[in-house]
Order: structure tokens, then C-alpha cells, then sequence
């Protein structure tokens, strides 16, 4: 059942905007920009022609959810709980 | 299905803690994806690196805003009064000359034919058809292209194609010398 809800919600997050909002707050925060700088070093170590998509989920994710900023991960999670407490009966 | 339909109240404060960071968990993640498709579309599209082109060329590429020129800085009049060579006939042709003259020259297009079999009409008589005789017959026919030929082109539209498979065995034709050869 657990899960069922985590599914069900992923569906309902698009409709509240909960991911672009994210989206919108992560590059104002130069998120993007610090990532996009990391992607450079991907690519010019693994080379123009060859890097795969693979090559760069794999080097760019983990960093991409260590550089989340605090103030960002909390707005996010209020609203999460917001959003839940929402529609729980 | 609606919200409203699953119970939430189930679930324990712990419990809809760990949802609450679940679902922040794919966000991010759903973010670091999209960058990252992102990122290597822009690698394979040749556009990813544009960002670092140095000052100098990036001058090349500004918009122009003069007049008389596009804002690529190219004169946009330039092609009305070149002369063009036709390919088949190695003559110098004015641009604006140029497509009915091709229409004549391969002997493809609406009025072509009519004037290659008026001329091979007349030439059956006459031997030595000059140049400027060429020109006329171009000329009388280019008002097709035109505007105020309408009259005329209607006209035109009346006559059958003789070469078309739709003619029927009497053609009807205003050169009486004209010999239905096909």
C-alpha cells in the first residue's frame, strides 16, 4: 500500500507543479550552472564523440543531489508535506 | 482515481515522512535526468560548447541593423540583375528571364511545346531562323508571367496541347501547316 501511494503521487506531482517549481528554483540557485560546468569534465574526459548518456547519469547524479541547496531541499519538503496533508482524509 | 479515494490516514507520521522524502528523492533525480538528457543532446547537436566562443568571433555574429541589408548582412537585392548561364543552351540569361527561358530551353512546361511545333512548323519553310526570331517567340509567350497578360493566358488555356495524351484524333490548330507527328 506504501508504495501504491508513492506511485499514485508521482502522478499528482506534475499537476501541482512540483516539479517545475523545483526545476525553476535549482537554476535560479546556479544549480544548473555548477552541474553544466561538471558536465565539461565528463565530456572532455570521456571525449566529444563518445560520451553517452550513461556516462553522464552515472559521474553527474550523485553530485547533482549532494548540490541541492539546504534552503531549496526544505521549501521543497514543506510543500511535499503540504501536498500530502492535503489529501489525507 | 481520485486523492480523496486513498486513505492517507493510514499511515503513521513516520510513515508519511519517508513518502514525503521519497517523493523529494525522485525530483532531484528526476532534475539530475533531465540535465543530463539535456546536456547530451546539446553534445551530440554540436551546441553545447557555444557558451565559450571568445569575444572577438562572437562580434562576427551580431545582428546587423543597417538598411539595404538583412541581418545577416547580406544585400537582399542582389540576385534581380544577375545574368545566370543556362545549362543547356550556354546563354547568358537575366534572373528574372531565367525560369521561362529553362521552360523553353528543356522543352518542359506549359508552352513549350507550342512553340517548339510553331517553330518546327516554320522552319520546315524557312531554313534560316535567326536569333532574334528565337526572342520574339520567348518573349510574346513570357506573359505568362506577368500580371496584365490575363487576357492573353486565358486565351492560351483554350488551345489543346497537341501532344497531350487527351487530344483527340481532329485537333483543332491555328497553324494550318502544323503536321501531327507524335
Amino acid at each position: 500500500f506504501y508504495w501504491h501511494c508513492v506511485q499514485q503521487h508521482a502522478r499528482f506531482i506534475e499537476r501541482f507543479g512540483l516539479k517545475e517549481l523545483l526545476r525553476a528554483k535549482l537554476t535560479e540557485c546556479g544549480w544548473r550552472d555548477q552541474l553544466k560546468a561538471h558536465c565539461k569534465d565528463v565530456i572532455k574526459e570521456k571525449g566529444l564523440e563518445h560520451v553517452t548518456v550513461e556516462d553522464l547519469v552515472v559521474e553527474i547524479t550523485p553530485k547533482g543531489r549532494v548540490l541541492v541547496p539546504d534552503s531549496v531541499k526544505k521549501e521543497l519538503l514543506q510543500r511535499i508535506r503540504a501536498f500530502l496533508a492535503q489529501h489525507a482524509t | 482515481m481520485k486523492m480523496e479515494d486513498m486513505s492517507l490516514s493510514g499511515l503513521d507520521n513516520t510513515k508519511l515522512e519517508a513518502l514525503a522524502q521519497d517523493i523529494y528523492s525522485d525530483l532531484v533525480e528526476d532534475a539530475c535526468l533531465g540535465l543530463c538528457f539535456e546536456v547530451h543532446r546539446a553534445v551530440k547537436q554540436g551546441y553545447f560548447f557555444l557558451d565559450d566562443t571568445d569575444q572577438e568571433s562572437m562580434k562576427d555574429f551580431e545582428i546587423v541593423d543597417q538598411p539595404g541589408v538583412d541581418i545577416f548582412g547580406q544585400v537582399y537585392n542582389q540576385w534581380k540583375n544577375k545574368e545566370c548561364v543556362c545549362p543547356n543552351c550556354n546563354r547568358s540569361i537575366a534572373a528574372s528571364r531565367f525560369a521561362p527561358h529553362l521552360e523553353k530551353c528543356l522543352g518542359m512546361g506549359r508552352n513549350s511545346s507550342r512553340i517548339a511545333n510553331r517553330r518546327i512548323a516554320s522552319s520546315n519553310n524557312m531554313n534560316n531562323k535567326s536569333e532574334s526570331d528565337q526572342e520574339d517567340n520567348d518573349d510574346v509567350n513570357d506573359n505568362d508571367w506577368s500580371y496584365g497578360s490575363e487576357k492573353k493566358a486565358k486565351k492560351r488555356k483554350s488551345d489543346k496541347n497537341p501532344n497531350s495524351p487527351r487530344r483527340s484524333k481532329s485537333v483543332k490548330h491555328k497553324n494550318g501547316e502544323y503536321n501531327v507527328t507524335s
